[in-house]
């Protein structure tokens, strides 16, 4: 059905322009009160989550040709899903699934960005969003630990293509293995065997090359028996809990984010956390953890005939309310001496890092600016650091600490954890 | 009409490459209209500069703030104020706040609340532009924007800057009627045909007291936002009425003895709306309230300066609900929902939840004057909703109306409104129609004159304003560049 299947909500825009905005009781004041990078850095309507439904029903109608400007403005989005959460707070509208479509209808007319072009070739040849070198297991040398291929467990440890091919965050994934190593838990690791989740693939609209790298990956763990996957990163989370079940293949999986199962290990007293890290911090929602990580509801029905958008039977809307917003802020407080002060845009209205949707590829000077503008916010609360609970966002927010000089601290929240063990 | 490459690069010229566009892509997002061009300047400056362009090249244009809504001719040039969003200044002792048209009411008011301050705001909700001129939920004390614009700049149509009131003499903006020159005829656009031409590039608003807390103290995730706890000395309720007469009353009482901080004379559809968060839900808590309410009614929320001044206020209202036989709604007076709608209706948060949410449209007859005269009317115009809710071509609301006091009662604004699905061309057809008969009814019973209506049938009643209008309108627009600003709106 594709983006046809969108047509009613792209229909229900009333171009109230909340899309651009932090929902508006949660306003505190001029500024840090917008909330989609693309707009505020573009400024043309066309750039808001509105505009971009605007399009949608044009292309359906069949009344817009591609052009330079049209692909602009398709590529310049982090999908960060936050217009959504704004619009729906008043309205009953699909906004985050049509702005997909669009995308994959785009990459399926073969009007694609040269940048995300080379992202999937490589995904395609060495099977990472990265540029691979070495082999993919290479962080976990010396550890000792299981690999599915070879052991059982029920739990298996995805740390993702970021983590895997960059040396200098090898070191977040040994804390996590040490973490769940501390907290007692059966796990494994895929090792060399590892396949990316596919889930940036699917924000660069290449749904194919998702649904190659997922089917992959659920053999995989069907093969292996593995009952629970816990990821190191947010994008790995929402491709295997939300992304796998939107196109029915994580069957009966349960999939947590690290954050999540510390915050069990924590809860249950199965991991203590005993030394001091003295340091007042800010936690930064990844979106793909936060509202874009909140589960797929599956819905079949049809509109019902009459005056109004309801449907039968009624649908649900995935409107950011049950995202992973408390477990990382639990594990936090949990730190002793750590002091975390909240940002003004939070949880399910989080600005996004900026390096999500492909524009880390395709305009890393729009990434930066939008990660820039996070910092800035994470600076205003006082804190000495920002910590996020996704190696995408970190790489950026170091690049952006970097870059302006800002200088603030840049950490993973695994990194705190396994410092206070 | 696509403009030539040499009038596009004078207008790049002043906003610069990146704010300009022409391109296909751009129209669906604006209005779905093929505009000559879309151009985004930063400052009154670069506005001058735009529209003196227009009058060189004969180009009209329009200019918006948030462009929700608007009609607008094809091939003109769209003024899009986005770039303009600063709030120049909050003058704490002054009581005032300058801004620019792209900053949005949500933003104004909650510095204004840090700073114990606070400022009318538009019905329509606060995602709409701060210098919006309007109506809405705290007119009972702030009155409607007719009194809180002040100084005003103005880019007319020629392309001069006029700065109204102490603006133009003094360049301070404490007032809109001087030292200096009052262009209050002209720019309040409460005179037909409501729309000065031009573009309002920076307007300064009359603020008030605010008597409650710097931030409101909201708890959950969207779209369930709660309070904590209702602000100390707040309280929200509902009242519904035996009969239309009897709620009038007491709304005039509470205005004569000024204890109303907000008075929204809401029908129940429209705390249904407010309070839930789907269309399911909607519909289910409404049917509930339709059984709990006793007739009309309206919502009030009570604003203490202290506890004292809140008892008293709470005695003299429950005096005034006794003596007309009203009655609380009960589901209004759990905490959540007090919490809510009290947040909501002070923020002007949920406005679309009332308007666009169930059917993804509404066509609203809004009407200012004397309350007992114009519910009169909306009776009427609430019946004629009755049929098309049998027919099932609107939303049914029960054919209500709603409406609200003006400067605690002297005046009152009263609006109803057909919700329906802009895909259905019968609803559509049919809201056109009955939108069309009662604004008709509405002048020939001598009800009010639809300022939007027939300015040749309207006029003559009316001092024959449109034709003054109509000259004023050829002095300060002399190359028809300006049809319709809007940049108000």
């Amino acid at each position: 059905m594709g983006l046809e299947q969108y047509k009613g909500d792209m229909a229900m825009c009333c171009r109230c322009s909340c899309c651009k905005f932090i929902p508006l009781q949660r306003v505190e004041g001029h500024p840090y009160s917008t909330v989609c990078p693309s707009i505020a850095r573009f400024d043309f309507h066309a750039y808001s989550g509105g505009g971009r439904l605007n399009i949608g029903t044009a292309m359906l109608d069949g009344s817009l040709e591609y052009t330079d400007k049209l692909l602009d403005i398709v590529y310049n989005c982090q999908m960060c899903g936050a217009c959504g959460v704004s619009c729906n707070y008043a309205m009953d509208m699909q906004v985050q699934e049509p702005i997909n479509e669009i995308r994959i209808r785009c990459v399926g007319d073969g009007k694609t960005h040269p940048a995300l072009d080379g992202a999937i070739r490589r995904l395609r040849k060495q099977g990472s969003m990265v540029p691979a070198s070495g082999p993919r297991g290479a962080w976990a040398s010396g550890l000792g630990l299981k690999n599915i291929a070879t052991a059982r467990a029920d739990v298996l440890l995805h740390v993702g293509c970021l983590t895997s091919y960059d040396k200098s965050r090898h070191a977040l994934a040994r804390a996590a293995a040490k973490i769940l190593r501390k907290g007692g838990v059966d796990f494994a690791i895929a090792g060399d065997d590892e396949a990316c989740c596919g889930g940036r693939a699917y924000q660069m609209g290449y749904e194919r090359d998702f649904l190659r790298q997922a089917r992959k990956n659920m053999a995989m763990i069907k093969k292996a028996g593995v009952r629970t996957v816990v990821t190191a990163c947010a994008d790995g989370y929402q491709a295997f809990k939300v992304l796998y079940d939107k196109y029915g293949l994580k069957k009966d999986l349960e999939v947590l984010h690290i954050t999540e199962y510390i915050d069990r290990l924590l809860q249950s007293g199965e991991l203590r956390l005993r030394r001091s890290v003295d340091l007042a911090v800010t936690y930064h929602d990844p979106c793909r953890l936060g509202r874009l990580g909140e589960p797929w509801i599956h819905w079949e029905g049809k509109k019902m005939p009459g005056d109004r958008f309801v449907f039968d039977p009624p649908r649900e809307y995935r409107r950011g309310t049950f995202g992973v917003y408390e477990p990382p802020r639990n594990v936090l407080r949990s730190i002793p001496g750590l002091r975390l002060s909240e940002m003004t845009r939070i949880k399910e209205y989080a600005w996004c890092c900026g390096a999500g949707g492909g524009v880390l590829e395709s305009n890393p000077e729009f990434a930066l600016w939008t990660a820039r503008e996070r910092m800035e916010e994470a600076a205003s609360t006082g804190a000495a650091a920002i910590v996020t609970a996704c190696p995408w966002c970190e790489k950026i927010f170091r690049h952006a600490a970097a870059s302006s000089g800002c200088g603030l601290e840049v950490y993973d929240i695994v990194e705190l954890v396994a410092r206070a063990l | 009409m696509a403009l030539s490459r040499e009038i596009y690069s004078a207008f790049e010229d002043v906003v610069g490459r990146e704010h300009i566009s022409d391109d296909p892509a751009m129209m669906p997002a604006y209005h779905q209209v093929q505009f000559a061009a879309i151009v985004l300047p930063e400052n009154t400056a670069e506005v001058q500069a735009v529209v003196r362009l227009c009058n060189r090249y004969t180009l009209p244009f329009q200019a918006v703030c948030t462009g929700w809504t608007g009609a607008f001719p094809k091939d003109i040039l769209y003024i899009d104020l986005r770039r303009m969003n600063r709030i120049v200044e909050i003058n704490e002792k002054g009581m005032y706040a300058v801004v620019e048209p792209y900053v949005i009411t949500a933003q104004l008011q909650a510095e204004l609340f840090r700073r114990g301050l606070h400022m009318n705001l538009k019905g329509a909700g606060s995602n709409c532009a701060a210098m919006l001129r309007g109506h809405g939920h705290l007119d009972q004390t702030t009155s409607g924007d007719d009194r809180n614009h002040l100084a005003i700049e103005w880019v007319t149509p020629a392309g001069d800057i006029v700065r109204s009131g102490a603006a133009g003499s003094t360049g301070a903006w404490f007032c809109g009627d001087g030292p200096g020159p009052s262009l209050r005829s002209i720019l309040t656009s409460a005179v037909p045909p409501g729309v000065t031409p031009g573009v309002f590039t920076r307007a300064a608003i009359k603020l008030y007291h605010w008597p409650g807390p710097v931030q409101f103290p909201i708890q959950g995730v969207s779209p369930k936002y709660t309070l904590r706890q209702v602000p100390p000395n707040f309280m929200a309720r509902y009242y519904s009425f035996p009969s239309v007469e009897k709620m009038w009353r007491a709304e005039i009482k509470l205005g004569e003895n000024e204890i109303a901080f907000e008075l929204m004379g809401f029908n129940v559809s429209m705390v249904a709306s407010n309070i839930t968060t789907s269309n399911e839900e909607d519909e289910k808590v409404f049917q509930q309230m339709q059984g709990e309410v006793q007739g009309p009614g309206f919502f009030v929320i009570l604003a203490g300066n202290s506890a004292a001044d809140f008892a008293y206020k709470k005695k003299v209202l429950d005096q005034i609900i006794r003596e007309n036989d009203g009655r609380s709604l009960k589901s209004v007076e759990d905490p959540e929902v007090e919490g809510i709608l009290l947040c909501q209706c002070i923020r002007v948060t949920a406005s679309i939840r009332e308007t666009f949410r169930a059917g993804g449209a509404f066509s609203s007859i809004p009407v200012m004057g004397q309350r007992d005269l114009t519910i009169r009317w909306a009776v009427g115009a609430g019946r004629a909703k009755e049929p098309l809710i049998a027919k099932g071509l609107i939303v049914d609301d029960g054919g209500a109306f709603f409406g609200w006091g003006v400067e605690q009662g002297h005046l009152g604004k009263t609006e109803i409104f057909c919700k329906f699905d802009p895909a259905n061309p019968k609803a559509k057809e049919a809201v056109e129609r009955w939108q069309k008969e009662q604004s008709e009814r509405a002048f020939v019973e001598r009800y009010f004159a639809m300022t939007m209506g027939p300015q040749d049938a309207v006029g003559p009643a009316l001092a024959n304003y449109h034709l003054w209008w109509r000259k004023v309108t050829e002095a300060i627009d002399p190359n028809h560049v300006s049809p319709e600003a809007g940049a108000l709106v």
